[in-house]
């Protein structure tokens, strides 16, 4: 009996994934499955804007790309601020650039250059900041 | 309790530094007072309400005739679920690159809550009792095919994209007001003879008279137009005059949208709704979805503002276009 159970939820669980979340059809509309980019830069301003997040940064060439991410109010939430990623602060976004082939691109993947993923602080949790998230919110 | 102490109590409280919350003077609800009523005696349904849940909408096939879920299978349903749903699992995790930019972006701007509703029921609607929509009439399968169609293809203009990308309406206001991906807060403040319910996505305040007949038929509005009364403890909201620009699920101009808010005990507002448009669908139909109290401030989410992302989806189609262009 319990086995089945366990299957029952798995299977419900996987029906689930397909479902897709009504938010982002957007994106494959604006963005180019065919396209991915990976970009390593520095920050130069992040956009703390709805209906989504705009970080702009700078690659080594001196080029300078926009990608698109989230709500903010999710972040903010979270307990972080404009503060929490500062221009300047070295990036690397995995994404797929926008379907008119401009320097946009969705940031579907945001990390720091150690591979930490940004924004992933403890925040309100009383855990010692230790320095290695710079966007720990303190 | 006198408006001067209730003042001290924000103050108190520091609740006057949350600058998005707007607070109705003389309504705040001091701990030591009934606060099931307002000052002027109408049940007290204000707060800010946060309604995330991972209860789907619809009972999934593989629970049919299982309308609620014991606490261990809730339990390890909730972590398949979101283990499943998590948006860092990209292509190495056997998502296909079209699914992959569908996900959008990292996990960490999501936020559709991490558990089922407490009774654990395994679907939000709760009649029919399959916890399954009703069939869809022809009329509103076509309408719904030609709404598809102009969201598959490469966008002509604006209007073909959802009213919530253009900024219009947020995809969880409705009404009805249903969980989502993120911003699932509302906010009701109340008045003699009003209720206004202020939707996170997108600021958009929805004024229910507490009086009063419906508009006129020829007159339609984008959220319809709600009429409330008080059936006992329950405030209950009739919303008519909807227009054809938007749909619920495939629900049209004709619907007839009958919302109840009732305070719970332990901080909780049940919600439900009753679809009632039999031009669109083959019966009513009916959802519930539990609001929790938060003390969390609503944030702005202005919207139209900061919408790079139309503007690069037309970009994106003219140029999809010119690849296509006879030479």
């Amino acid at each position: 009996m319990r086995a089945k159970i366990i299957v029952a939820v798995a299977g419900v669980a996987l029906a689930l994934a397909a479902v897709p979340v009504v938010a982002h059809h957007a994106f494959s509309a604006e963005f180019d499955a065919d396209a991915p980019i990976h970009l390593e830069g520095t920050v130069v301003k992040m956009e703390w804007i709805n209906p989504h997040a705009w970080v702009h940064l700078e690659l080594e060439d001196g080029t300078v790309w926009m990608v698109e991410g989230g709500t903010p109010n999710t972040l903010l939430r979270r307990g972080f601020s404009k503060n929490s990623l500062l221009p300047g602060t070295e990036i690397i976004v995995d994404g797929y650039q926008a379907k008119d082939g401009s320097n946009k691109g969705n940031g579907r993947d945001l990390t720091f250059k150690d591979g930490s993923k940004l924004f992933m602080g403890s925040s309100g949790t009383g855990a010692p900041r230790d320095g290695r998230d710079q966007t720990e919110p303190e | 309790m006198s408006h001067v102490r209730v003042f001290g109590l924000l103050m108190a409280l520091g609740l006057m530094s949350l600058g998005s919350v707007a607070v109705v003077a003389q309504d705040v609800i001091p701990d030591n007072t009934d606060v099931r009523r307002t000052a002027w005696g109408d049940p007290n349904v204000q707060g800010i309400w946060d309604f995330r849940t991972i209860t789907p909408f619809e009972r999934p096939d593989e629970l049919a005739g299982k309308d609620v879920l014991t606490a261990e299978e809730a339990a390890e349903y909730e972590q398949r679920t979101l283990a499943l749903r998590n948006k860092d699992r990209r292509t190495e995790d056997g998502l296909s690159a079209a699914a992959d930019v569908a996900s959008a972006y990292n996990q960490f701007w999501w936020d559709y809550g991490d558990k089922l509703t407490e009774d654990r029921r395994t679907s939000l609607v709760v009649d029919p009792s399959n916890g399954k929509m009703p069939e869809l009439t022809a009329v509103a399968r076509t309408r719904s095919a030609v709404r598809r169609a102009a969201r598959r293809r490469d966008a002509h203009w604006t209007v073909d994209r959802g009213v919530a990308e253009r900024c219009i309406l947020g995809f969880n206001a409705g009404p009805p007001m249903n969980p989502s991906a993120y911003n699932n807060n509302v906010q009701i403040f109340q008045a003699p003879g009003y209720v206004v319910l202020l939707n996170e996505m997108v600021h958009d305040s929805r004024i229910v008279r507490l009086d009063g007949d419906h508009l006129p038929q020829n007159i339609r509005q984008w959220r319809g137009d709600s009429r409330g009364y008080w059936q006992g403890d329950t405030l209950v909201v009739e919303t008519t005059n909807f227009t054809d620009k938007t749909s619920f699920r495939g629900s049209g101009p004709t619907m007839v949208l009958r919302e109840r808010f009732t305070r719970v005990s332990g901080g909780t507002l049940l919600y439900e709704y009753t679809i009632d448009d039999p031009v669109s669908f083959a019966r009513p139909w009916s959802v519930a979805v539990p609001m929790t109290e938060t003390d969390q401030p609503l944030f702005e989410y202005a919207c139209h503002e900061g919408n790079y992302g139309m503007l690069n989806l037309m970009e994106g189609a003219r140029a999809v276009d010119a690849k296509k262009a006879p030479r």
